[in-house]
Order: C-alpha cells, then structure tokens, then sequence
C-alpha cells in the first residue's frame, strides 16, 4: 500500500512529460509549415551619426528580408539568439559613460544611481541627448552648498567619477519568468535561457571593463591636461573647462526624485511642470502586463475582456499622476558643447563679465552665422530662437502643459518601443500555460478513465477529443505566434 | 552591501530633523533600509487612544517600487488583515517614486482615520463594518485598549527618553 501513491505519481508524470512533449512536438511543424523564417538585424549608428528626427520611429531598426527557404527552423533560432546577444552586447556597450561622448557638459549613458530598470532603448536616448531634446546625463553631485568657494567647487567636481561602477547593474534583468527552472524535468529551453544567463553575465562583465578602463583614460587625460600646456590634443579638448563646470553647477539644484544635485537645466514634466534628471527620467516606465483591477470603470471600458487578458498601461506622472508621463527639455542657450555643440567643452569660456557684442560664440542667437549650426536641426534651431536670452541666458519656463502627443515631448513610451511586444509576449505565455494546464487536465481524466476500467471504446473516444483539443489549442498557440511574429515585423520596417 | 543610496540617507535625516507629528520611523542598525515605525491612531478614530508598531523595507529598487509596511500590532480594520498586511493604493500601483517614507506613512495614518470598507483586504472585518459600524468601531476601540500601546504612557516614556 505504501508504494502505491508513488507509482502512481511517477506514472502521472510520465503521462504528464509525454502530452506535453506531444504539444511542444507538434509545434514546430505547424510553425514551419507557415514558413515563419526570418531574421532582424540591427543597424548601429554611433554617437556621431546622429537622426534626431527619427529618434522615436523604429526606424532605427532594420529588418533584413526574408531568409526563408534557406536553413531549417532551429538555424534561424540560432541566427536570431546570436542577434539578440549582440543587441545586448551593444545595449550594455551604450551604458558606458564616456568623457569624449559629452552634449552641454553632460553625457549620454546615466550615472550609475540606478542599478535595474537599464532596459530602456539606449540608441534612441543617446540620441535624444543628441538633439537637446532629452537633458544630458550629468554627473551628479551627493552634496551641494551654495556657500562653496568656486575653487572648492571645482576641486569637488574634477574628483568625480564618469560612473559608480561599483553598484553598476543588477544581473537579474531578465524579464522572463522562468517556469522551468521549477519543473523537474528540465526543457531545452530550460539549458538555453542558462545559456542565455551566462551569456549576459559575460556582457555586463565586459561592460564593466569598459567603463573602467573609460574612466582610466578620462583620469589620465585629466592629468595630462594639468602637467601640460599644450591644449591641441582634440581629445583634452573633451574635457570640460574651469568655466563650464562654474556655469553648470555654480547654482546646482536638487532632482525630487533622487535627492541629487545637478545643473538646473532639468527635463520638465509635460503635465505639472516639474524638474526630473536624466537618469530618474529613464527609470520611468509601465508596470509589467498584469491582469486588469477589479475596479469596475476599467473592465466596463473592455467589455471583450477574457479573465487570461492582461494588460499594459502607460506610467503616470510621478508628481501630479496624469497619465502618459512625458518631459520636455530646453537646452540652455549660453552652453553649447560637445557632439552637435558650437564648441568643444574645453574651450568654453564664459562672458559673464565682458560685453555681450563678445558672446556671440557662445549666446546662440538664430542670426548669429555661428560655426556648426547647420549640423542643427531645424526643430532646433526654431527652439532656441523661441529661448529668451535673459535671465543670465536660461531658457524661459514653459507656463502651459503640454499633450503627450505634443512633438516637442518625450514620453516613457518613446524610449521603451517595446512595451506592446511585450505585452503580447506576456500574453502568449500566459496562454501557453493555460494550454499545458488544459493538456495535463486532459491526461489526469485518462488515467482516471483508465483506473476506472470503463470500456476501451469509450477510452479511446476520450483520447480522440483530448488530441483534438490539443492539436486544435496548438494550432491556436502558432497562429498567435504568427501574429506576434507579424507584429515585430512590421515594427522593425 | 551596497552603499546606501543618497535619497534613502536624506530621507532619513530629514525624518529626523523635521518629524512628522505623530509619527515615528528609526532605520535599525544592521540594516538602514529597515525602520521600525509607529503612528498615532488619529483622534476622533476607534484607534485614537493607541500608539501603533508597524515595520517598514525599502527594497533594492526604491524609489522606483513602493517601500513594502505591515503592521505589526494587532489592529482591526477593514483595510489592514490578520498579518497587518495594508490594502493602500500608494503602496501598490499607484505608488510613485515622488512620494515618500514620510508621505507613505501619513497616507497609512489617514486610512486609520478613514477605513474603507467598499476596498476590503479583511473581508470579515469588512463584512462587520458594513452591517454594523458602531459595532465595529466598537470593537475597534477595545483592540485599540488591548494591543496598541496607550498613547498616554507611549508620550511620558518618549519625553523621559529625550529628557
Ligand atoms: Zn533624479
Ligand atoms: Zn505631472
């Protein structure tokens, strides 16, 4: 008697494992046999090539036609693992805090505060720091007194770090919930996500790296700037001048969010006016898909909703609550430096005390025949016409709110494209479970059936309706494939 | 560990220099995400005349996730269950990185004042409460005799304490 529910039990699983492997069996055949073969490639442009006024078309990624007839389903699986590792590769890559890579002082990878919540599109960003309409990422301060002599100052910043490498990102970013990790029996899938894991351990590590020897190579240049005289190595030039960290963070003011201080040229919240850094900015994004709430005026509005629907909303401002947070971002009119400035942050020199018929170099004014400003986009250039020059050169304060749709905003939505393929990702797994559930309830009646000892007609009747059920549930699974499939094609062209 | 982030550091220090009335929040010494919490129940509320201990975790993603706060006296209200657990919108998705410890913890001191039974967490509690409020309240208070610690005696040994 004692063995009895063992058997049993191993018996079931055995049933269990096998009308699964039936279901994941039938998969691929019916998913080849719509010829889903394809592969996506991502284009890269650098910091310098810069788009600015396609930063938030998906233009950015390129899809490369149809592989189709060439290599058998498992090839293409590959192909496009190998393609996502290095869209990882170059994501991470984009972290890295490079002194060479400066826009107003600022750079285009975040500090470090944040070490989750990095999955942001980071081409999209840079290039939003690119074309001032995003604040750069800029060193932030841990401290700030106002009654600081300029020369403390400055001796406060020059120690700064490009980045706190230290507590420098989190290794559990994966966002897949792993549900074979739990399962005794261990799918290829199971081995491929560790693969995977590994993988993107390796990355960060290599990421690391990167940065430090990024910040070697900002300290070194530090220190050769300081022995020698000689200001012609381009590079040097990439640091910043005496004048610009004064201009920047001689008035210093304190992000809401973080506590850190920074120079006041802060994104503003489209909705309340508020200011938010960079680095909290980005950190900003829709909760994971889940079920909708309970409350009665969200499922009155979805009157089609299934109870295995989820869903996805766009983050609320964090200060006044208004849906679709976004920001808008004016540049400062007197500080133009580094990739699509009017000069090199070296060579900034404030004017503060000498006539203004002097500043013109630095005081953007749209008639000034400045050099560079044909590398500006004309959005830009309109914008900082609008800017008054007053107010020691700071850009006017928009008084109105603006609609999240307003071109001139940046949504959470913009730099996180992919929240919808998530979405439907999220909900294809979901469905997936439900099918496996449908599948093991199917075998558990068969081997009631079976113990029961009813006639072998009447079993085999059930086993021809528990097949139907489950090739028809796997047809369901690749047609929803497919669509998901179609989905990302259509947003990568 | 890592370092503590500046936000956390300044929120405890401002917790400090400029206390919120009524209430308490002390980071422990092995871990200053953790605070031990108490809130005076609000006047003219069934838990008035009671101190209550409550604990409260930041955890790694603060500010960008809700801090997680339970009770830990023994309270009866709709909206809080048997493990002290809250059903407090701010602390679940309507959570945002603006607010704060000191915010989160007046929002949880409001709630006292103003149970909601139509958004239970504690059905029975909630059941109660709508069939007979002044029965609940009743029974609110005497909880309040029992568990909490009396408000009276919490404000002496705190002002020998600072004496
Ligand atoms: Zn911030
Ligand atoms: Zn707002």
């Amino acid at each position: 008697m004692g063995n009895a529910p063992a058997k049993e039990s191993r018996s079931r699983s055995h049933s269990q494992a096998s009308t699964t492997s039936m279901i994941s069996n039938l998969l691929p055949t019916i998913l080849s046999s719509l010829g889903a073969g394809r592969s996506r490639a991502r284009s890269y442009s650098g910091a310098f090539s810069v788009n600015t006024n396609n930063t938030n078309s998906a233009g950015l990624l390129g899809i490369l036609g149809g592989s189709n007839s060439i290599g058998s389903a498992g090839g293409d699986k590959k192909k496009r693992q190998e393609e996502k590792v290095k869209q990882k590769e170059l994501h991470y890559q984009d972290l890295v805090v490079r002194y060479y890579e400066n826009v107003d002082g600022g750079y285009l990878a975040p500090y470090g505060t944040y070490k989750s919540n990095l999955d942001f599109n980071t081409e999209i960003v840079r290039n939003l720091v690119i074309a001032r309409r995003l604040a750069p990422f800029y060193t932030p301060l841990q401290d700030f007194d106002p009654s600081w002599s300029d020369n403390e100052l400055v001796v406060l910043l020059s120690q700064l770090t490009l980045h706190l490498i230290e507590t420098a990102y989190s290794e559990d970013e994966d966002e897949d919930d792993d549900i074979d990790s739990r399962k005794l029996h261990k799918s290829a899938n199971y081995y491929r996500r560790q693969e995977q894991r590994t993988k993107l351990k390796q990355i960060i590590a290599v990421a690391k790296e990167t940065q430090k020897h990024e910040e070697q190579v900002f300290l070194e240049d530090k220190l050769k700037l300081k022995s020698t005289q000689s200001q012609d190595q381009s590079q040097i030039l990439d640091l910043p001048s005496r004048d610009l960290l004064l201009a920047l963070y001689r008035n210093a003011s304190e992000c809401p969010i973080c506590f850190l201080y920074f120079p006041q040229h802060f994104n503003i919240s489209r909705c309340c006016h508020q200011p938010i850094c960079s680095e909290c900015f980005v950190q900003i994004k829709r909760l994971d898909p889940h079920p909708p709430h309970d409350d009665p005026s969200q499922t009155s509005s979805n009157p089609n909703e299934t109870p295995h629907t989820l869903i996805s909303e766009p983050a609320n401002c964090p200060f006044c609550a208004m849906p679709d947070f976004g920001v808008t971002y004016t540049s400062p009119s007197h500080i133009s430096t580094g990739i699509e400035g009017m000069t090199k942050p070296g060579l900034f020199k404030s004017f503060a005390n000498i006539p203004e018929d002097d500043s013109v170099i630095m005081d953007v004014s749209p008639s000034s025949p400045a050099t560079g400003s044909s590398s500006l986009s004309p959005q830009r250039r309109s914008r900082m016409s609008g800017s008054s020059p007053v107010g020691g050169g700071y850009p006017a304060r928009r008084r109105s709110s603006l609609a999240a749709s307003d071109p001139a905003v940046v949504t959470i939505d913009m730099i996180r494209p992919d929240w919808e393929q998530k979405l439907i990702s999220a909900r294809n797994r979901l469905a997936r479970k439900a099918a496996t559930a449908t599948a093991i309830h199917a075998s558990n009646l068969l081997i009631d059936d079976n113990n029961s000892g009813r006639s072998s007609q009447a079993g085999s009747v059930l086993l021809r309706t528990m097949e139907d059920r489950m090739v028809e549930e796997a047809l369901r699974l690749s047609l929803l494939d497919e669509e998901e499939r179609r989905r990302k094609a259509q947003e990568d062209t | 560990m890592a370092a503590l982030p500046k936000r956390i550091i300044k929120e405890t220090e401002r917790l400090v220099s400029d206390p919120v009335p009524g209430i308490t929040a002390v980071p422990s010494d092995d871990n200053l995400r953790y605070f031990h919490v108490t809130i005076d129940g609000p006047d003219s509320s069934p838990y008035s005349s009671g101190v209550f201990d409550l604990e409260l975790y930041l955890p790694d993603d603060y500010p960008m996730c809700a801090p997680k706060v339970r009770f830990l006296t023994k309270i009866y209200h709709p909206n809080i269950d048997k493990l002290g657990r809250i059903c407090l919108d701010v602390l679940k998705d309507n959570w945002s990185p603006a607010l704060q410890i000191r915010t989160i913890l007046l929002s949880i001191q409001a709630l006292l004042g103003a149970p909601n039974p139509d958004d239970p967490l504690a059905n029975d509690v909630a059941e109660d409460w709508k069939q007979d409020e002044k029965r609940a309240v009743q029974v609110a208070k005497e909880w309040t005799e029992k568990y909490a610690k009396s408000k009276e005696i919490a404000t002496t040994s705190t002002t020998e304490e600072s004496v």
